[in-house]
Order: structure tokens, then sequence, then C-alpha cells
């Protein structure tokens, strides 16, 4: 135990600087009065936002591919983690490795493999032609499902490994028992395991939806402008147009979005804690 | 488990799919001796592979990433240690919302806090961007720290420390004799961590990038929208070969799922 507050305070000091004036000092200033702009400029900006069709596909768009890579991550995640958490087999081990191993490989490069995929001279687009299915390959990239099938294998991994302490923490003597009383394979796993790991399950979710909302690199290369997202937007009226109320007024979207989903997820966790 | 549901074994395979094939992709046409992206690759060379590493864009931002992700990986721990202590072991007003500020930087989008830091550190404050780089990367790498080592902190008897003192150590002394032998692991963990985080960040990094000093994943992520070689392919299989082995060392170390996914088997 440290006893004097004053030592405390001071060790802690460091830290409380750097996050409130590396992080949470700047961010409210650009989200709410960024340099070289007039007050009230970005809430203006923001109310056209809303209501102009353009920017509004875009939230539309950022939110539906967020939705779904979320529904697809769990969908293949959570079946994963429960195979990884139960077997015995000595397989076990190297193929949750091989599960964690994308966490530590750049998202460059991860990405990267669907351009050589779905590219012109791609992998499924030669073999469409080489099939003789159609003369000419699909346009495979700059499209919603370019960028769903990259933000799924980039968050895929979280989705994994996120379930998995879940469903390692379920007694694994619960599944037999309910096997034991006459309870099904399909049975089990929706009355006793899912519910079980349901904490688990919510916090995969939340965390791929704010990656997959959040995430640039991915719409940027498989989406390019013409599946504009949230985030490539935002690079764009910060980087390339230097329209900073634009740009404070996109932050100010998107940070909400996630924020959102962070406050119902924690309400969501607590409501189950009481229960 | 006796028998195995196909349903979820044909979801596992599906995803296992998704998430490796594309990497292997990559590696297949690194090694290609034609000029363009395709599949199957023309022929056999590791000619992309001399173009990657002697393109000097590349090996420059290959540097500077190293040194920004070793310099902000010991920032972050010189600054997350003492502060994991803190708030672990002190009595401190206010507690829940220290907490909720040390993870900030995972709740806030990167893209966000890159722009705010661009915008109040370089222009408004006039720091240079390695400077900027420094205090974001940091800063984002904080709540891993805390929360890593604050990990293998709960692990630690705190009886062990009180016993210390009470045999008349000083507490630098404790801290060093007793708490960071405990912390040892979390410390490792934290650093490969951070080391990772950083060194693949690309919002933060892209924002805060001048001519004189860029990483590599945003010099990589300019290049492959102007540039449809083969390079990057080679490039993004050299990363690859890197990652594996910094992975087969913390598997030596500590336990690679142990590090990079929080789990122990």
């Amino acid at each position: 135990m440290i006893r004097s507050r004053r030592i405390a305070l001071a060790l802690l000091l460091p830290g409380l600087a750097l996050l409130v004036g590396g992080v949470v000092a700047p961010s409210l200033v650009m989200l709410l009065s960024p340099p070289r702009v007039e007050t009230g400029e970005v809430l203006d900006r923001l109310g056209r936002m809303l209501s102009d069709p353009y920017d509004l596909e875009i939230i539309w768009r950022t939110l539906r591919v967020g939705l779904v890579v979320t529904a697809i991550c769990v969908l293949l995640g959570f079946p994963t983690a429960y195979l990884l958490a139960r077997s015995r087999s000595r397989w076990a081990g190297p193929l949750l490795a091989l599960a964690i191993f994308p966490l530590l490989l750049s998202n460059v490069v991860r990405t990267y493999g669907w351009l050589v995929v779905l590219g012109s001279n791609g992998v499924v687009g030669r073999a469409i032609t080489a099939l003789g299915i159609s003369d000419e390959a699909p346009q495979l990239l700059y499209t919603e499902l370019a960028v769903v099938l990259g933000l799924v294998q980039l968050f895929l991994p979280l989705a994994i490994v996120t379930c998995y302490s879940a469903v390692a923490q379920v007694d694994a003597g619960l599944d037999d028992a309910a096997r034991g009383l006459g309870a099904g394979r399909t049975r089990t796993m929706w009355s006793v395991v899912i519910p079980l790991s349901m904490p688990g399950i919510a916090m995969a979710a939340t965390l791929v939806f704010a990656g997959a909302v959040t995430a640039y690199t991915t719409p940027y290369l498989l989406g390019g402008s013409r599946q504009r997202m949230l985030s490539t937007q935002l690079y764009s009226y910060s980087g390339v147009t230097l329209d900073w109320a634009a740009a404070s007024a996109t932050a100010i979207v998107m940070t909400v979005l996630v924020l959102l989903v962070y406050v119902a997820s924690t309400l969501a966790s607590r409501k189950g804690q009481i229960r | 488990m006796k028998r195995r549901s196909p349903v979820a074994a044909a979801l596992a395979v599906l995803g296992y799919i998704v998430m490796i094939v594309p990497i292997l992709f990559v590696v297949a046409t690194a090694f290609t001796d034609g000029e363009t992206l395709r599949f199957p690759p023309e022929g056999f060379s590791t000619r992309w592979f001399e173009e990657a590493t002697s393109y000097q864009p590349f090996t420059d931002a290959l540097v500077s990433s190293l040194q920004l992700a070793a310099l902000s990986t010991a920032v972050a721990l010189a600054v997350g240690i003492p502060a994991t202590l803190a708030i672990m072991r002190g009595r401190l007003p206010g507690k829940s919302l220290v907490e909720g500020l040390f993870l900030s930087p995972l709740v806030l989008p990167e893209l966000v806090v890159g722009l705010a830091l661009f915008q109040q550190l370089m222009l408004q404050m006039k720091l240079d961007n390695f400077q900027a780089l420094l205090i974001g990367h940091t800063a984002l790498l904080l709540p891993y720290t805390v929360r890593v080592t604050g990990a293998s902190l709960v692990l630690a008897d705190p009886a062990l420390e009180e016993a210390a003192r009470g045999l008349g150590a000083s507490p630098l002394r404790t801290f060093f004799a007793v708490t960071l032998p405990v912390l040892r692991p979390g410390i490792i963990s934290a650093a490969l961590l951070s080391f990772v985080t950083s060194f693949n960040n690309v919002p933060i990094s892209l924002l805060l990038q001048s001519r004189d000093f860029r990483t590599l994943p945003v010099t990589m992520l300019d290049y492959v929208q102007q540039n449809y070689t083969p390079i990057i392919a080679a490039m993004s299989t050299l990363l690859l070969a890197g990652t594996v082995v910094l992975a087969l060392v913390a598997e030596r170390v500590l336990g690679f799922a142990r590090i990079f996914g929080g789990i122990n088997r």
C-alpha cells in the first residue's frame, strides 16, 4: 500500500498529464472549436451534414458496414472460440495461436492481401474468366463487399480472443450435464453455452463494431473514393481539403457513434450483473 | 467434447480462410518475376525483395518506425508503471475518473486523436512531428501498459510489500526487490504489445506525418495507391517474416497466447 496520498499522486501525475494534454484536451478542442474556424461553424456544418443526402449515405454506409462486420465476426468467431476452448486436441494450441497471430500483423499487410485476391488481375477475377463463367472479371474492389471482407479479416481475431476468454470461463461440466439430462447439441448450445458466454459475446461485438466504424486503412484501400466511410471522409477533410469545420463535424458523428455503443454495452453488462 | 458440431466446425474453417488465405496470396505474389500484381504469379524470382530492401523511402521509414515504436514503448512503460502502482496500491480521490481517463485513448477514435494532435501540438504549439508522434503513440499505449502490468500486480500479495517495509526496507528498495520481480512478466508483455501496437499504427501516424519522418505503414499505404507493382507484396512478406520471429520470441519468453491474446492455457 502506498500510504501517502501525495506520493500516489506524484506517481500518477506524468500519466495524467500525458492523457489530459495528449488526448482528452486536444480532442475536445478539435471536436468543439478547431483552430481557424469561427464559433458555431462546426455545429452549423454538423446540422448540414445530418440533412445532406450524400453525407447521410456515408453515415448510413459506415453504420451498415459496422453492423454487418460485427454480425459476421460474432457468427464466425464464437464457434471458433468454442471449439478451441473445448477441444482437447493437440492442434488446439497451434490453431489458437494462428487465430491470434494476425493481431500482430500490420493492417496494411493484411488488407493488401485482398488487393491480390479481389484485384482485376487477382485470384477471384482470373478464376472466373479461366472457368469461363464470365468473359470479364467482375469489379470486386472498391465495393462494399470488399470493405466488409477486409474488416472481417481484420477484426475476427479480436472476436475469437474475446469469446475464447468467455467460453473458457464457462465450466465444461455444464455442457456435459445438459447433454446428460437429454438436451441435444443444439439445445445445449443455445440454452447453456451461449447465455453463459453472453458478456464475452457482447464485449466482442462492442470492440468489433467500434473498430469497424473507425478503421481507416481497410476502407481506404478496399473502398476507395467510391465507398466513402466516415473515416476516409474525415481524412479527406483533414488531410486533403483542410476543411476543418467539416472534419470536426465528421469526427463528432464518429465519436458519438462509438461512445453510444460503449455506453450501451456498459449498461447492458451492468444490468446482466444485477440479474 | 465427444462429437464436434459440424456447423460450428464449418464456421470456424470459414473464419480461418478469411483470416489467413489473403496473407498467403501476398507471399505467393511477392516471388513473381513479372511487373504487375497478378495471380498466379509469372515465374519465380526474388527481384522484388531486392527492390523493396533497396528502395530508400521504405528503409528510411522502417528505421523511423522502429525508433518511434521503441521510444514510445519505453516512455509508456516509464510513465505507465508508476501510474499502475498509484491506481492499484494508492488511496486516490476520484479513482473511477482516473481509471476512465486511462481508458480514453481506447474509446476515442484514433483518427480523431490524430487530427486533434496535428491541430493542437503541431500547428498551435509548433512541436515538430516526431514530438507530436511520440506524445500520440505514448498516450495510445498507456491503457495497454496499465492494464497488462495491473493484471500481474493483482497477483502480487501486498502483504509481502508490507513485510519488506516492516523489516526496514525503503519504499524504493521494496519496489525493486519485491514488487518489480512480480511485475516482470507483465512488463515484458506490455512492452511487446506496445511495440507492435505503435509499429503498426496507421491513423495517428498518418495525420502526424512529415516529409522527414514517416512511418513504414503510412509510406506503404501511400505507395499502394500510386503503384501496382509487387514491391509492396515483397515488403509485406518481409514484415510478415519479422512478425513471425517476434511471435516465436514471445512464445519462448512468456507464451504467445498469454501476451497477445490475454489467454492462459
